[in-house]
């Protein structure tokens, strides 16, 4: 499955990049999607999305999504993360107001979502590319966190691991890593995946 | 009368009927009595709603009662103090099944006719028949995460034994519900209205029970304000909170309901027509087509409850409830910090101030 996936990332890195417009007002979507005409952007436009927008979002599985602020159907993007579980997907919110600055502001940290003033046409092709280093730079940060979360879990766990076999064996702490370490090597195994098997044989004991 | 820090004021509400207060104030001259320049900005999206009164392009908003809560606490946004001085509406919700669902109820359950409200054990008996004929999870949507809509729903199904696990919850805006239900991507909702109505008058499905069914007499919209707005405004504060409060005790007339609801369809407040609006207004609730509606005489309450009790004050205690709620519902991330919380969002000390300034008035 994850290998699958990889596979299919880096197919999609050379095709172009997916967006899904959710635009009520068709003529406005029109030229966006012919201001993107000869560009990296391939655009789908869904004029009233009510019920389809997960099963779109699903299908299409865009890259970015842009939506009028003022729509209806933000809250189901709302809801992708908080109650389906699905990573959340860029989106790029425009809007015909003049507040977008501020609004901007108070979204602004930690939420894969920004606002942009009103789609005019020329300006279609340098929001996206914004958008698009904007949102890469993000999942990056994310990226580093859920590493640093995960190298700081698989020491706790080797830790663990450690002093059970001192334990239960009656070794010394360079004893029960060199145990480890071994049966890692002989198996093929990551260190942490040894850990992980020692404390659940050692919890179900 | 007070001197006030700003008169100019952006309140944002969303279409539906118990945006009802807002309507009457403005209508009625309730803002203008007490000094304000209120501009009523309509707004579709809950999400789209709480940006801008963290943005402070709107200086209050009708809320979803969970709102305040999950701004302050930062749940799916960036974390902001909001405060809600002023209950607006309790209850008002209502639990709509597909008219297919309820023939599958009916046959699964050997039945001729709906009971109401609905037991929803013979809701459990479908999903029980589904899974023993390998047929698909049944879909049902709310309006928001943090929405009485979401956590009645949650308890009502509940009550037969049925969790969030055993169907398919999704979001979908009010105003997109029936269509979406008609198109057969859910097979049940629970919203406000007039969206229930809505679904019943076009025989797309029946209305099984009420929020009041679920929990009795509950805060479903509340007023918001940024923290700070009403630090350095508190006066401005009062009188919004004075007119709006005016507006609900007009409401408690069930004559001036009517006219409320004609002024809702007439000046395209929900862009429905006033068969529609009127019933929750007036203490029915439409079952199905062809049945006779249900006397619900709580079913949107503004000022007094049917028990007399004060609809408008923000009790603490319903926060604690609504904070259990989101924590039950699994929407707090681990290790937030709850503690004294809710006294600094549900603040019954600035309502208290607004009933001596209305003795004035008499």
């Amino acid at each position: 499955m994850a290998s699958n996936k990889n596979t299919k990332n880096l197919a999609q890195s050379a095709k172009k990049l997916r967006i899904l417009l959710i635009d009520e007002n068709t003529h406005r979507a029109e030229i966006v999607t012919s201001a993107l005409g000869n560009s990296r952007y391939e655009i789908s436009h869904l004029a009233s999305p009510s019920g389809t927008l997960l099963r779109q979002v699903d299908q299409l599985q865009p890259d970015i999504i842009v939506i009028d602020i003022e729509s209806p159907s933000r809250d189901i993007l709302e809801s992708l993360h908080t109650i389906k579980n699905i990573d959340p997907k860029p989106v790029v919110m425009f809007s015909s107001e003049e507040d977008t600055d501020t609004i901007n502001q108070s979204i602004e940290s930690g939420v894969s979502a920004y606002v942009v003033g009103d789609l005019e046409p020329h300006r279609v092709k340098p929001i996206l590319d914004a958008a698009v280093a904007r949102f890469r730079e993000f999942q990056k940060l994310k990226t580093e966190l859920s590493d640093t979360k995960q190298q700081l879990n698989s020491r706790k766990n080797i830790d663990q691991a450690k002093r059970i076999l001192m334990k239960n064996r009656n070794i010394s702490e360079d004893q029960a890593f060199h145990t480890m370490r071994k049966t890692a090597m002989d198996t093929g195994q990551k260190l942490d995946d040894v850990a992980k098997t020692i404390i659940s044989m050692f919890n179900s004991l | 009368m007070m001197k006030l820090e700003k008169t100019q004021l952006t309140l944002g509400f969303s279409p539906l009927t118990d945006c009802a207060p807002f309507v009457v104030a403005k209508n009625l001259g309730y803002f203008e009595h007490w000094g304000l320049d209120v501009t009523l900005q309509k707004q579709n999206s809950w999400a789209t709603l709480r940006d801008k009164l963290h943005a402070g392009v709107l200086d209050a908003a009708q809320m979803l009662a969970p709102m305040p809560i999950a701004s302050t606490l930062g749940l799916g946004v960036a974390p902001i103090h909001v405060v809600t001085p002023m209950v607006l509406s309790q209850n008002g919700n209502g639990i709509t099944l597909s008219e297919a669902l309820v023939q599958e109820l009916l046959s699964v359950n050997k039945i001729f006719q709906l009971e109401f409200p609905l037991d929803a054990k013979l809701l459990k008996n479908v999903i029980d028949y589904r899974i023993q004929h390998n047929k698909s999870k049944l879909s049902f949507a709310t309006v928001f995460p943090y929405s009485c809509h979401h956590y009645q729903l949650k308890d009502w199904l509940l009550s037969g034994g049925i969790t969030f696990d055993d169907v398919n919850i999704s979001v979908v805006p009010p105003i997109n519900m029936v269509d979406t239900m008609l198109s057969g991507d859910i097979d049940g909702f629970c919203v406000g209205g007039p969206w229930n109505a809505k679904a019943v008058r076009g025989s797309f499905g029946a209305t099984v029970v009420t929020s009041s069914d679920i929990w009795q007499d509950c805060p479903e919209k509340v007023l918001g304000f940024l923290s700070s707005f009403v630090e350095t405004n508190p006066n401005t504060v009062l009188a919004v909170c004075a007119a709006l409060k005016q507006a609900c005790i007009w409401l408690d007339s069930v004559p001036n309901r009517f006219e409320t609801a004609v002024m809702m369809s007439q000046q395209g407040f929900l862009g429905e027509p006033l068969e529609v609006i009127t019933p929750s207004l007036l203490g029915s609730c439409l079952t199905q087509a062809k049945l006779s509606p249900r006397s619900v005489p709580s079913y949107n309450q503004f000022s007094t409850t049917v028990d007399g009790n004060d609809v408008n004050n923000p009790d603490v205690e319903y926060g604690q409830w609504l904070l259990q709620k989101i924590q039950s519902s699994g929407q707090t991330p681990d290790g937030i910090e709850t503690n004294g919380c809710i006294e600094r969002i549900y603040r019954s000390d600035i309502y208290a101030q607004i009933a001596p300034l209305l003795e004035k008035l008499d």
